[in-house]
């Protein structure tokens, strides 16, 4: 019994758990050090997250065959439509948005769970269509996206919105959809774009514009974007050290331990740790696209390649937005910002990866015809 | 190669990831001290404490001047802003402490346009115990402490000299590091003068804050040092009979100095009329401020070290020494000083039409005979005239801090200078009396019979007999300094004092008044034209065009304790009013116990 558990260990992909690990461990310290002072235990309930999502990795790797899900898929796709239309009227409402489900021990957050259940079905919904993908399937995919898009964007959450569609984007262009119609696409969404922007709320177009000239207003919108550039600004090569954050302890900055955590981080461990995480992210998700990559079965390399871009496009938009280049939207950097739900989700979705490569690693596919091109 | 769409993501990818880390660098490496100065700024506040300002007390310890506590309700804009809608702060501020919210203070809240306001001034105690009260709810807001000066009904006898304070302006926060916009500085007189013994040194508290300027911990203090108590060589009894011996004469304009000849201390120096310094101090109503300022006897400027008035027969003294002691003449020379004095066309008229006939020195002073000065000026020649008016300290800051202005004292150079023209022997005629171009201050009247009662030396004039200075906790005596001595042979001094004596004494003398002096004392009238003969005579009798009163006296004879300087704006005549008013502050001091009689 302890062999085989061993030789499951030597199996897993090493860089991929690795990072994860390394991640979710720096997040408890970092809750911390944002939250402390607020004489607030955020970072007792990260530990408990913590634990829980290292056992959920752990599950997932092992005790679980991803392609089960692929029966499952459209069901799942079900349940989280339901999850959102759930939140509508049993919501609690937080700031204005009814984004969660109040479970008692626990406050879930259906927009997670759909960002992970749209991977899923995008990748079964790809894998069994005729690559590369047509139009008349990728306008159905878009259909199955716009659905829970608009639920969670009238939360409203616009940022977990576009974090649900871009995946599955990135997907469709990497099954080979046709560049004239990714090109036309283009060109409607820009001229569609001033009749988006009349429809946007004075508080989101604030955001936008704040990133223009954020001292116009320092006050008010750009106030985050400003603190925030202090924050990380001021950490320079080395930073504050930790737990030595002035920005950040006297609430100069603000949601400091959700979206705003890189900027505390940034504040406290300077310029050369701030690299390294922002590299570390890269290479994360880089070695889950090459997972992806080498795999045969086209719905474990969709959903890695779903995964991978997940990851990366999250976490470059939240670190963006921290160093002022983005607008504010709500989008928490994966593994470190607080959240159960996005924490859990995350760990599954490393683990669903760690699974996949490890169930393709174990058998050589037969499966699948040799020549499925470049996807 | 075949466009791969693998490799154009992940090289997507790295393109933004390498525009992330340059933002990065940019940020933390490239501006990092320009962040990490505005995040120091961001939670580091420093509240300047201001300390007491030093007391002001006369020579023997009467106050003058102090200062009290009071307090501004003070806001926030960018804390007020975030907590309260206009309305509420609006409804909060009037129901608490009465106060209006005007559309300027609103603005500056609402736009956040300046980083403090002052809400309300001068809070009284029900306020400050409301702010307390409501301390909960008021966020933003916080009290701040403000010296006030008073001044005492005695500082309104010499309201010039004491001066006053007020807020330094930006760039004198800038020049001195030790102040801040806060901070009560002198204005003018003494305050100014000795502002820096008065001021003290502010505290400073610099305070960890949060983004609601919440304070969160003292980094560091610094307590405030109190500023020195000084005492001022002025005794406010004698200033206080100066005072109010001019006003009972009817006189509308004028000064008198009176100082102590052995030390140079200033005892008494009245500019009249004087005007209330505390209301001065705390803000005149607009018609108040035009009354002063429009006043044609000038109470708003200081006669004693601003005015410049032609000095007239108090000026012969320092003649006569000139002239004794160049070997123009002796005591014993007798010089025959009829009506009138005759160069060429001119003729230089005797005060006194009978002449004076065959006098000496002494009775030349006496009667103030011009025709003698005029012949012994004449053969001492306008370069000697000078040297001794400069010797004496006459147009020379003796104490530049006191003295703002001092006499102009013409020569050849001078008048080739000025007025493009060169020196004429009339010019010396109408200077050996003190008239023509030279014009001297009240203060520098006294430069003239200080010498002349002390033997000659010529010291800094004092206003502060000392200070308590705090930090060695000491009392600090100012001592006398001497600048310079004049030689003067002491025959020749002798001779100048009894003529001064006769001034008082003698059957021709022009100041009888001070005869009732309890003490021997002796002096020198003056009588100083302000427009030519033949003006004054077609226009007599308007105030602007009267000659002016001069006085000047040392006493007791023998062992002279004061010398002073009565000097009566237009007031006609020396011997008449001039001489009469010293005599009545001196009797009244002697009289009253404030000057010793021994």
């Amino acid at each position: 019994m302890k062999n085989v558990a061993l030789e499951k260990l030597k199996n897993i992909d090493i860089l991929v758990f690795g990072i994860t690990l390394f991640l979710l461990i720096f997040s408890v310290f970092n809750i911390y050090s944002a939250s402390y002072h607020e004489f607030s235990n955020l970072y007792i309930k990260q530990i408990v997250f913590v634990v829980f999502s290292f056992f959920v990795i752990l599950t997932t790797t092992f005790l679980f065959d991803y392609r089960w899900l692929s029966s499952v898929s459209f069901y799942l796709y079900g349940l989280g439509i339901v999850l959102l239309i759930l939140v509508k009227f049993i919501g609690s409402t937080v700031l204005g948005a009814k984004r969660w489900i109040n479970l008692g021990f626990f406050q879930l957050q259906p927009s997670e769970v759909m960002k992970s259940i749209m991977i899923i079905f995008s990748a079964n919904y790809i894998s069994s269509s005729k690559l590369p993908i047509s139009f008349k399937d990728f306008l159905k995919l878009m259909l199955f996206s716009v659905i829970p898009f608009t639920l969670i964007y009238t939360q409203p959450d616009l940022g977990s919105g576009i974090m649900l569609v871009l995946p599955v984007l990135v997907m469709v262009f990497l099954a080979g959809f046709k560049l004239r119609y990714i090109i036309s696409f283009m060109l409607v969404f820009i001229l569609l774009s001033p009749i988006v922007w009349n429809h946007l709320k004075d508080y989101q177009k604030n955001r936008i514009l704040a990133i223009l000239n954020p001292e116009a207003d320092p006050k008010g919108t750009a106030y985050h974007i400003i603190q925030s550039k202090i924050a990380i600004g001021s950490g320079m090569l080395t930073g504050k050290g930790y737990l030595q954050g002035s920005q950040s302890k006297y609430y100069f900055l603000p949601e400091q331990h959700t979206d705003f955590i890189f900027a505390t981080i940034g504040e406290e461990w300077g310029f050369v740790v701030s690299f390294l995480l922002l590299s570390l992210y890269l290479i994360l998700s880089l070695r889950i696209f090459l997972i992806g990559k080498t795999l045969k079965d086209m719905f474990g390399k969709f959903i890695c390649y779903g995964v991978a871009s997940l990851i990366v496009f999250q976490s470059f938009v939240n670190i963006a937005m921290n160093l002022a280049i983005a607008p504010v939207v709500g989008v928490p950097l994966p593994f470190l910002s607080y959240g159960g739900t996005a924490l859990i989700m995350f760990s599954f979705l490393i683990g669903l990866v760690l699974n996949i490569s490890y169930i393709n690693s174990k058998q050589s596919f037969q499966l699948y015809p040799e020549n499925i091109g470049d996807y | 190669m075949k466009f791969s769409r693998f490799y154009f993501l992940i090289t997507l990818l790295f393109l933004i990831y390498f525009i992330l880390v340059g933002r990065l660098f940019y940020l933390q490496i490239v501006k990092g001290e320009y962040y990490s100065e505005i995040s120091n700024r961001n939670y580091i506040k420093v509240f300047q404490s201001n300390p007491p300002r030093g007391k002001i007390y006369d020579r023997n310890g009467v106050l003058l001047a102090y200062d009290i506590p009071t307090f501004d309700l003070i806001a926030f804009p960018y804390i007020v802003r975030e907590n309260y809608k206009i309305e509420e702060l609006r409804l909060l501020l009037k129901n608490v402490f009465g106060v209006e919210l005007d559309e300027k203070t609103q603005e500056i809240i609402r736009k956040n346009l300046l980083p403090k306001i002052t809400v309300k001034k001068n809070l009284t105690q029900k306020d400050v115990e409301n702010f307390y009260n409501y301390s909960y709810m008021l966020k933003g807001f916080y009290l701040e402490v403000v010296p006030k000066r008073v001044y005492t009904p005695e500082a309104n006898y010499l309201p010039h000299i004491i001066g006053y304070v007020g807020y330094p302006t930006k760039e004198d926060v800038e020049k001195n590091p030790d102040i801040t916009l806060n901070t009560l500085v002198g204005k003018s007189g003494i305050e100014k003068i000795y502002d820096n013994l008065l001021r003290g040194k502010a505290g400073q508290k610099a305070v960890l804050v949060d983004a609601f300027g919440r304070q969160k911990k003292i980094l560091w203090e610094k307590d405030p040092e109190k500023g020195n108590d000084i005492y001022l060589s002025i005794d406010i009894r004698l200033q206080k009979i100066v005072y109010e011996t001019f006003k009972s004469s009817g006189h509308k304009s004028g000064a008198v100095v009176i100082v102590d000849p052995d030390s140079y201390q200033i005892l008494a120096a009245l500019s009249y009329p004087t005007y209330d310094l505390q209301k001065f101090y705390e803000g005149l109503k607009q018609e108040e401020w035009q009354a002063l300022t429009q006043d044609k006897y000038t109470p708003l400027i200081d006669k004693v070290f601003t005015g410049r008035y032609p000095p007239g027969s108090i000026y012969k003294p320092l003649v006569s020494i000139a002239a004794l002691e160049e070997g123009v003449i002796t005591p014993e020379t007798r010089i025959l000083s009829g009506s009138e004095f005759s160069i060429g066309k001119y003729r230089y008229r005797n005060w006194n039409k009978a002449g004076c006939g065959y006098i000496n020195v002494a009775q030349a002073l006496e009667m103030s005979c011009d025709t003698f000065y005029y012949q012994v000026g004449l053969k001492l020649g306008v370069d000697n005239i000078f040297k001794y008016t400069k010797l004496f300290g006459i147009g020379e800051k003796l104490n530049p801090d006191i003295e703002k202005k001092v006499a102009i004292v013409p020569n050849r150079e001078w008048k080739r200078k000025v007025l493009k023209q060169p020196w004429f022997h009339g010019d010396t005629v109408n200077l050996s009396i003190g008239q023509g171009y030279l014009s001297i201050t009240p203060f520098d009247a006294t430069k003239i019979v200080v010498p002349i009662a002390n033997g000659g030396k010529v010291l800094k004039p004092q206003i502060l007999k000392g200070y308590y200075d705090n930090k060695r906790q000491m009392f600090v005596h100012i001592k006398p300094e001497v600048i310079r001595k004049i030689k003067i042979k002491i025959w020749n001094l002798e001779a100048v004092r009894y003529g001064m004596y006769l001034v008082v004494y003698g059957p021709q003398g022009t100041a009888k008044a001070l005869k009732s002096v309890p003490v021997k004392n002796a002096g020198k009238t003056g009588t100083a034209q302000v427009y030519t003969y033949l003006t004054r005579q077609k226009k007599h009798g308007k105030w602007e065009l009267r000659d002016h009163a001069w006085f000047i006296s040392f006493a007791p004879y023998d062992n002279p304790k004061l010398a002073g300087v009565v000097f009566v704006e237009h007031g006609e005549s020396g011997g008449g009013v001039a001489a009469p008013l010293m005599a009545n502050i001196l009797k009244r001091a002697y009289s009253e116990g404030v000057l010793s009689i021994k």
